[in-house]
C-alpha cells in the first residue's frame, strides 16, 4: 500500500479539486457577469434611464456598464488573477482531458456525449478566450479583420466593427469571426453548465441517482439562461450599426468629459477612432 | 471506429429482434483473434447454425467442435474464458457489436434475427489479451487490494454475530456486494486506459468497480476501520478525482451496481477527510 | 529449514474457507485455481445457508434437529458423527461470515432474516438476497485478499491441478505436493506442500449439461483417483427438476413456478411442431395431473424428476423431440406473476428470450450436485450414546450438547483426510456429509466448515504430522521431476496426436464430440432413473468412447493458452471417473435418495448402508467395494416425508432435494 501522506497524494487531489474550483470561482462567477453585462446591449432597450429607442438604448446602457466596470478599483488585479485562473484551469485541464480516451462511438449515451462534448468545449474554449482576450483586450489588432481596436469608451462601436470586420458592413472575414463567437460562446456555457453540475458530483454535494438529476435541471436551466444572455448579446452586437452607435458613445463621452475633463486626453481623443494610430 | 456494427443494443432494439428472428437460420460469427501477446490481430468468420434460446456461448462451443471458417479454412478453437454461464460469475466478459458484456447472457437472437446476420466478437480492449478473447484482468482485482475490499475481522474463532444493520443498509450494501468483477465499467470508461504495465497499476485510474467496492466496506461498523485508508488511496494518483463523469458505466453494469452514486459518495467522503486531515493533521 | 507449505486446490467456498483458516494459524498456504477465485462455482448457488438460530430454538428447533434432518434428508448414508460436527458448528459459521460483512437480509429490528427451506418444518435458512453462495464466496475471497496482501496465502490462478505428488505405496502412500500447469504459459512444474487439500467441487460436465460452470469437470478428483485415492458413493447424483435447457447448459428454475400455479404438459402428438400457444387445451398431456389427480403438479421433487424424465427419455415425447416439457403459467395473470415471481421470471427472459407470462416455459431435470466425492476419514469425538438416538420430534431435548468435538474430534490430523496420507478433500469433493441425498441449503454449509474445522487438521498435521519428521522440503526433486516429467509426456502426446491431419469436425476422435456423447449417455443412463442393464449398455458406451479417446485428435497444437488441450485431456479424466459413477449405480441395488432403481424400488439397509468406494486398477478399471456406515447416533428410519405418497398437498414444501 502506498504512503498515506506522501507528497503525490497531497497535490494530486488538492490540484483536482483546484481545477474544479477555479472553474467556479472565479471563472464561473465572473462568466455569468460578463454575459449578462454583454446582453445589456439587448436588455437595456428597456432601460428608460437612456435616451432614444431600441438598440440605441442598449448601446448606451451597455457603454454605461463597461465604464463602470472600467472605473472599478483595482481592476488590473481582478484581471490579473481571472487570467491566472483561466491559465491554471486550461493548463490542468487539457493535462487531464489527454488522459482520457472518449468512446462515444461505441457507447452512444447522452452522458457520454457530454463528457466528450465537455473536452471538446474545453479545446475550443482556451483558443476561444485567447482570441478574444488578445484582440479585445490586448489590442492585438493585426487578428482582427479589419484592424480593429477595442476601447472601452466607445465599447459597443468597437466590438461591432470587431464583428463585422469593417466599420461600413460585413465583410466575409468578419462572418467568419462572428461565426467564431458564436460557437465559443455557446461551448464556455455549455463547459460552465455541465462543469456546475458534475462539480457537485466530484465534491459529493449530489449523491443519489435523483438528486443528479435535479442538480441537473438547475444546470441545465441556469446553461439555457446564460446561452440566451450570450446568443442575445452577440445578436445584439451584430444588429448595432457601429457608426449609429459612435456617435451614442460621443455624445456619452461629451457628457462624461465636461466632468471629467482632464482625464483621458491621449488615448483615443486624438486618432481616428477605432483604427490603428 | 474501424468497425461498423450492424445492430444497435438497446434494450428495445433487442426484444424487438427477438420477436422477428427467424427459425433455422445460421448467423455469421466475426471473432477478433490474436495467438498471443505481441501477437498481430486478425479476423475469422463462422457460420453457425442457430438454435433456440441459443448464445454467444453455444456458438463458440460450436465453433470448438467444428473449426472451419467461413472460407474453408481449418482453424482453432476460439479461446475464451467462461464459468458460471449464468451472469453471476463475470468470466464471459467480452465485446459483443462493440460493446462490453457478458456472452453467457447474450442471446443471437437479440443481436441477429435474421438469416446471414453479423455478430462481432472481440476482446476487451482494456486488457491485455491473452489469447483470443481471453483478457488478462488481473489488474482488477489488485484495485480491490489497493482500497482494502475487506473487513479486517480479528480472526475466524468464534466470537459472536456481526454488528447489526438496517433493512436499508444492508439492501444498499448488497447492491454493491453484487457486483461479480467482470470489468464492463472500466471497458466503457473513457479515463480508464489499458496498462499492460504492473508498476503503473499503483497510479493509473482505479475505475468505478473498486470505488463502489471502498464505499460498501466503508458502510459496513467495522469495515470502516480502514475507511480512512481506502479514502487516503482514493485521493492518491488514479483514484476518485480521475472520474470524468461520463457515466458509462452504470449504464453497462450487468448487475445494476449503483456505481455512480458510489462515485459522488466517495467523492463527499474524500472531501470531508481532506478538510479533517488538513485542520488535524491526522 | 523452510517452513512447510500448505497447497489448495480450489478456490471456491471450501478452499477459501480453508486458505483463510490455515493461513491464521501461522501456516503459508499455496492456493491454486483455474480461475480466479472470486469466479469460483460457488457463486452459483442461491437459496442459503441453513443453522441453528435464536427464533427457531425457543420453537423448539436445535442444531440436533438440523442434525436429524441432515441424515433423514441424506437416507442414512453418511457417516453420522461429521454431521453432528457439521450442524453444531453451523450457528457459529453464521456468525462468523455475518462478521465478514456479508448482507444478510434483515429483519425491521435488524436481525438476520431467515426462510423456510426443504427439509424443515423450522426456518432455519439465512440468506442474502437471491445470490447467497456469491456472498458467502465474496467475503472469503476479501478475506483471502487480505491475507495475500500480507504475504500469507499466495494465489495460482489460471493454473489446473495435473496431478498430485505422492511418495510411498499402500498404506504408507504420502501426498507431498502438485503438479500443475499455468494455463496461460503452458508451463508444467511441481509444487512442495506439507498437505495438499483438494477442494475442487463437483463433476457435473460428465452429464454434459448440467447447472454447474465450466470448469466443474471432475477433473481433479479423477486424477487424485487414478493415483490411488478412493472415490465414494460417485452414484450419488442430485438432480434439479425444473432447470431450464440452454444451448450451453442447464439454469435453475425455482419450484415456487410451480407452487405458485405451473402446470406441467406435453403436447399429446409426438413430435408436434406447432408452437405452445398454438396447441388446444385437449391435445396437451398433463401427464403429472393425470397420474397423481391429488397431488397434481405438485408432487414431490423427486416424483417430478422421474415423470418428467420418464416422459421424455423413454416414450419420446419431450417438446420438438428434445429433452423438455412445459411448465406453463400463462394461463395465470401476468400481474399476479409478475408480483410474485418476477425476479425468477426476469432470468428466464433474460437467458430463453422468451416471456413465461405468455409463453409457456420449457424446464428438465438437470444435474445440479454431487454428494459423492473423494473419500475421507475423521477422528471421532466424544459423544458416544450407549443405544441410537430415536425419532426426534421439535421440543425434545436434545440428547447431546453443541460442545466442540461431540462429532469430530477437533484438530485431528486426519479429519476429512483421503486415504493417502496428507491428501485432504473438503466442499462438495468430499463425499462426507449428505449422504444419498443433500438438503437444501446445506451445501454452503458443509464447504465452509469443512475449510474452517478440518483447516485446523490440515495445520496440526502440518506442524505435528508426517510433515514434520519428514518435511518434503528436503525430498529428493526428483520426486517431483518424476511427476512433472509424466505430465509433460502426457500433454506432449496430446498436442501431436494428428492436428490438422484429419477433419476436425469429424466426431470420431474429437474431443468436443467425446465429451458430448459422454454428457447424453450419462444423463440418460445415470441421473434420474437407473436400471442394472441400462447401466450396463451405459459402461458399453463407456468402453466404446475410452476406446475412441485414445485416438482424440485436438484440432489445436499451440503451446500457448490451449484450451482444447485443458479440456480433451480432462475428457479422459471424465471418462474415467465416470465408470465409478455408472458402476457404483450399478451394484447399488437398491433405491436410496437421488439413487433410484426401478428394478430395485426400495431401501435395502442391510445390504446397502453402505458407502460405496471406487478404486482405480492401473488397467483403467474399478473395482467397488461397500463398507458400511459408521451410524452410532441415530436410528435410521424409513425416509417417508410424513407418510406415504397420499398425505397432504402441502407435502413437496418439505421435501429435501431444494435448491442451492
Amino acid at each position: 500500500m502506498t504512503a498515506t501522506d506522501g507528497p503525490r497524494q497531497s497535490h494530486h487531489l488538492l490540484l483536482r479539486r483546484l481545477h474544479s474550483l477555479s472553474g467556479l470561482v472565479p471563472i464561473g462567477v465572473f462568466l455569468i457577469f460578463h454575459l449578462t453585462t454583454n446582453a445589456s446591449v439587448v436588455w437595456g432597450a428597456a432601460n428608460t434611464r437612456m435616451p432614444g429607442e431600441g438598440l440605441e438604448r442598449g448601446v448606451q446602457t451597455f457603454q454605461h456598464e463597461v465604464s463602470w466596470i472600467n472605473d472599478m478599483p483595482g481592476l488590473l488585479l481582478i484581471e490579473l488573477s481571472l487570467w491566472l485562473a483561466i491559465g491554471f484551469h486550461s493548463i490542468l485541464g487539457v493535462v487531464y482531458a489527454v488522459g482520457g480516451k472518449p468512446n462515444v462511438g461505441a457507447y452512444k449515451y447522452p452522458d457520454n456525449w457530454r463528457y466528450t462534448l465537455q473536452r471538446l468545449t474545453g479545446y475550443v474554449g482556451i483558443f476561444f478566450i485567447f482570441y478574444h482576450v488578445a484582440t479585445l483586450r490586448w489590442g492585438w489588432s493585426f487578428l482582427v479583420p479589419g484592424g480593429t481596436v477595442w476601447s472601452h469608451e466607445y465599447a459597443a462601436s468597437t466590438l461591432a466593427a470587431a464583428l463585422r470586420g469593417s466599420y461600413e458592413g460585413f465583410t466575409g472575414a468578419g462572418i467568419a469571426v462572428s461565426i467564431g463567437y458564436f460557437l465559443g460562446v455557446t461551448c464556455l456555457v455549455f463547459h460552465f453548465a455541465n462543469g456546475l453540475w458534475t462539480s457537485a458530483i466530484t465534491w459529493g454535494l449530489t449523491v443519489s441517482e435523483k438528486a443528479q438529476k435535479r442538480w441537473g435541471m438547475v444546470c441545465a436551466g441556469l446553461g439555457v439562461g446564460l446561452m440566451g444572455a450570450a446568443w442575445m448579446a452577440l445578436i445584439g452586437f451584430l444588429l448595432t450599426d457601429p457608426v449609429d452607435a459612435r456617435a451614442l458613445e460621443e455624445g456619452m463621452l461629451s457628457g462624461a468629459h465636461e466632468v471629467q475633463a482632464e482625464q483621458d486626453e491621449g488615448a483615443i481623443g486624438s486618432a481616428e477612432p477605432g483604427r490603428e494610430p | 471506429m474501424a468497425i461498423a456494427y450492424a445492430h444497435e443494443s438497446t434494450a428495445d432494439q433487442r426484444r424487438a429482434n427477438r420477436t422477428r428472428a427467424v427459425e433455422g437460420r445460421t448467423v455469421l460469427c466475426r471473432v477478433r483473434r490474436c495467438d498471443g501477446p505481441g501477437k498481430a490481430g486478425r479476423w475469422e468468420s463462422f457460420k453457425v447454425p442457430v438454435e433456440p434460446g441459443m448464445n454467444v456461448i453455444a456458438c463458440l462451443k460450436h465453433i470448438a467442435q467444428n473449426p472451419v471458417t467461413v472460407d474453408g479454412n481449418t482453424t482453432t478453437p476460439v479461446v475464451y474464458d467462461a464459468g458460471c454461464l449464468e451472469e453471476v460469475c463475470g468470466a464471459c466478459t467480452m465485446l459483443i457489436n462493440g460493446m462490453a458484456r457478458q456472452s453467457c447472457s447474450c442471446l443471437i437472437d437479440e443481436y441477429a434475427p435474421l438469416e446471414g446476420d453479423t455478430i462481432t466478437l472481440e476482446p476487451m480492449t482494456k486488457f491485455p489479451v491473452i489469447r483470443d478473447l481471453w483478457v488478462d484482468r488481473a489488474r482488477l482485482f489488485q484495485s480491490l487490494t489497493r482500497v482494502k475490499a475487506w473487513v479486517p475481522i480479528d480472526g475466524t474463532y468464534a466470537l459472536g454475530a456481526g454488528p447489526k444493520e438496517s433493512p436499508e443498509v444492508q439492501q444498499d450494501r448488497y447492491d454493491m456486494s453484487e457486483c461479480m468483477s467482470c470489468g464492463c465499467c472500466l471497458e466503457a470508461c473513457p479515463q480508464f486506459t489499458i496498462e499492460p504495465d504492473e508498476a503503473s497499476w499503483d497510479t493509473s485510474f482505479i475505475g468505478a468497480h473498486a470505488i463502489s467496492q471502498a464505499r460498501l466496506f466503508n458502510g459496513h461498523a467495522t469495515g470502516k476501520e480502514l475507511k480512512n485508508d481506502r479514502l487516503d488511496e482514493l485521493m492518491n494518483p488514479g483514484g476518485v478525482s480521475e472520474c470524468g463523469n461520463a457515466q458509462n458505466c452504470v449504464k453497462v453494469c450487468p448487475k445494476g451496481v449503483p456505481l455512480t452514486e458510489s462515485i459522488a459518495t466517495i467523492g463527499r467522503q474524500v472531501t470531508i477527510r481532506s478538510f479533517t486531515r488538513f485542520f488535524s493533521g491526522k | 529449514m523452510s517452513q512447510e507449505r500448505v497447497i489448495i486446490v480450489g478456490g471456491g467456498l471450501a478452499g477459501l474457507a480453508a486458505a483463510v483458516r490455515i493461513a491464521e494459524d501461522g501456516v503459508p498456504v499455496d492456493l491454486f485455481s483455474m480461475v480466479p477465485v472470486k469466479r469460483s462455482h460457488s457463486v452459483c448457488a442461491q437459496g442459503g445457508i441453513n443453522a441453528c438460530n435464536e427464533v427457531a430454538r425457543q420453537q423448539g428447533y436445535s442444531e440436533y434437529q438440523h442434525f436429524d434432518e441432515t441424515l433423514y434428508g441424506g437416507d442414512y448414508l453418511a457417516d453420522q458423527n461429521p454431521v453432528l460436527e457439521m450442524t453444531n458448528w453451523a450457528p457459529k459459521i453464521i456468525d462468523l461470515l455475518d462478521r465478514m460483512g456479508v448482507p444478510f437480509n434483515r429483519t425491521p429490528e435488524q436481525n438476520r432474516d431467515l426462510r423456510l427451506f426443504g427439509g424443515s418444518l423450522f426456518k432455519r435458512t439465512h440468506f442474502a438476497g437471491a445470490t447467497t453462495g456469491q456472498q458467502l464466496l465474496y467475503a472469503l475471497d476479501e478475506q483471502t485478499r487480505r491475507f495475500e496482501a500480507e504475504g500469507r496465502i499466495t494465489k495460482h490462478e489460471f493454473w489446473e491441478f495435473l496431478w498430485p505428488v505422492t511418495v510411498g505405496e499402500g498404506e504408507d502412500k504420502r501426498c507431498v505436493g502438485i503438479t500443475a500447469q499455468d494455463m496461460r504459459t503452458m508451463q508444467i512444474r511441481s509444487f512442495r506442500g506439507g498437505a495438499v487439500v483438494m477442494a475442487t467441487g463437483g463433476c457435473g460436465l460428465i452429464f454434459g449439461k448440467s447447472t454447474n460452470s465450466v470448469i466443474c469437470t471432475g477433473g481433479a478428483a479423477s486424477r487424485c483417483y487414478q493415483d490411488g485415492a478412493w472415490y465414494a458413493n460417485g452414484e450419488m447424483i442430485q438432480v434439479h427438476p425444473t432447470a431450464i435447457p440452454g444451448a450451453d447448459k442447464l439454469r435453475l428454475m425455482s419450484e415456487s413456478a410451480r407452487g405458485e400455479g405451473g402446470r406441467v404438459w406435453v403436447p399429446r402428438k409426438k413430435g408436434d411442431t406447432r408452437k405452445a400457444t398454438d396447441i388446444p387445451e385437449p391435445e396437451r398431456l398433463y401427464f403429472l395431473e393425470e397420474k397423481y389427480p391429488d397431488y397434481g403438479n405438485l408432487v414431490p421433487r423427486d416424483i417430478a424428476s422421474r415423470e418428467i424424465f420418464d416422459i421424455c427419455v423413454n416414450q419420446g415425447m419431450g417438446v420438438s423431440g428434445q429433452n423438455q416439457v412445459y411448465l406453463d403459467l400463462s394461463h395465470m395473470d401476468p400481474d399476479y406473476l409478475t408480483r410474485k415471481l418476477g425476479g425468477i421470471l426476469e432470468i428466464y427472459e433474460k437467458f430463453v428470450g422468451d416471456d413465461p407470462r405468455h409463453t409457456p416455459m420449457r424446464i428438465f431435470p438437470g444435474v445440479h450436485y454431487s454428494m459423492g466425492g473423494m473419500w475421507t476419514t475423521y477422528t471421532p469425538g466424544s459423544y458416544e450414546p450407549r443405544a441410537r438416538h430415536g425419532v426426534h420430534n421439535p421440543g425434545d431435548a436434545a440428547p447431546v450438547d453443541t460442545e466442540v468435538g461431540r462429532g469430530m474430534e477437533l484438530g485431528a490430523h486426519n479429519n476429512m483426510m483421503t486415504n493417502i496420507s496428507g491428501l485432504y478433500a473438503f466442499g462438495e469433493v468430499n463425499f462426507a456429509f449428505h449422504g444419498a441425498t443433500r438438503l437444501g441449503a446445506n451445501a454452503l454449509l458443509s464447504c465452509i466448515f469443512d475449510g474452517l474445522f478440518s483447516g485446523v487438521s490440515v495445520a496440526n498435521y502440518v506442524r505435528d504430522g508426517a510433515p514434520k519428521s519428514d518435511p518434503t522440503s528436503e525430498l529428493d526433486q526428483g520426486v517431483f521431476d518424476r511427476v512433472t516429467a509424466q505430465e509433460q509426456s502426457k500433454m506432449e502426446r496430446l498436442l501431436a496426436s494428428g492436428v490438422g491431419d484429419s477433419d476436425p469436425t469429424d466426431p470420431t476422435h474429437n474431443p468436443y464430440a467425446i465429451g458430448h456423447e459422454l454428457g447424453v449417455e450419462m444423463t440418460a443412463a445415470s441421473t434420474v432413473v437407473k436400471t442394472g442393464p441400462r447401466l450396463e449398455q451405459c459402461l458399453t458406451k463407456l468402453d466404446e468412447l475410452t476406446e475412441r479417446y485414445q485416438g482424440v485428435r485436438l484440432s489445436d497444437g499451440s503451446m500457448w493458452t490451449n484450451q482444447t488441450l485443458s479440456y480433451a485431456r480432462a475428457v479422459g479424466d471424465m471418462l474415467i471417473l465416470a465408470r465409478v459413477i455408472a458402476q457404483g449405480g450399478l451394484l447399488r441395488k437398491e433405491s436410496r435418495g437421488s439413487h433410484y432403481r426401478t428394478d430395485y424400488p426400495d431401501r435395502d439397509d442391510p445390504n446397502f448402508m453402505k458407502t460405496t468406494i471406487g478404486r482405480f486398477n492401473p488397467d483403467g478399471t474399478c473395482s467397488i467395494e461397500f463398507k458400511p456406515v459408521r451410524a452410532d447416533l441415530v436410528e435410521a428410519r424409513a425416509r417417508t416425508y410424513g407418510g406415504s405418497s397420499k398425505s397432504k398437498k402441502s407435502e413437496p414444501r418439505q421435501e429435501t432435494v431444494a435448491t442451492s
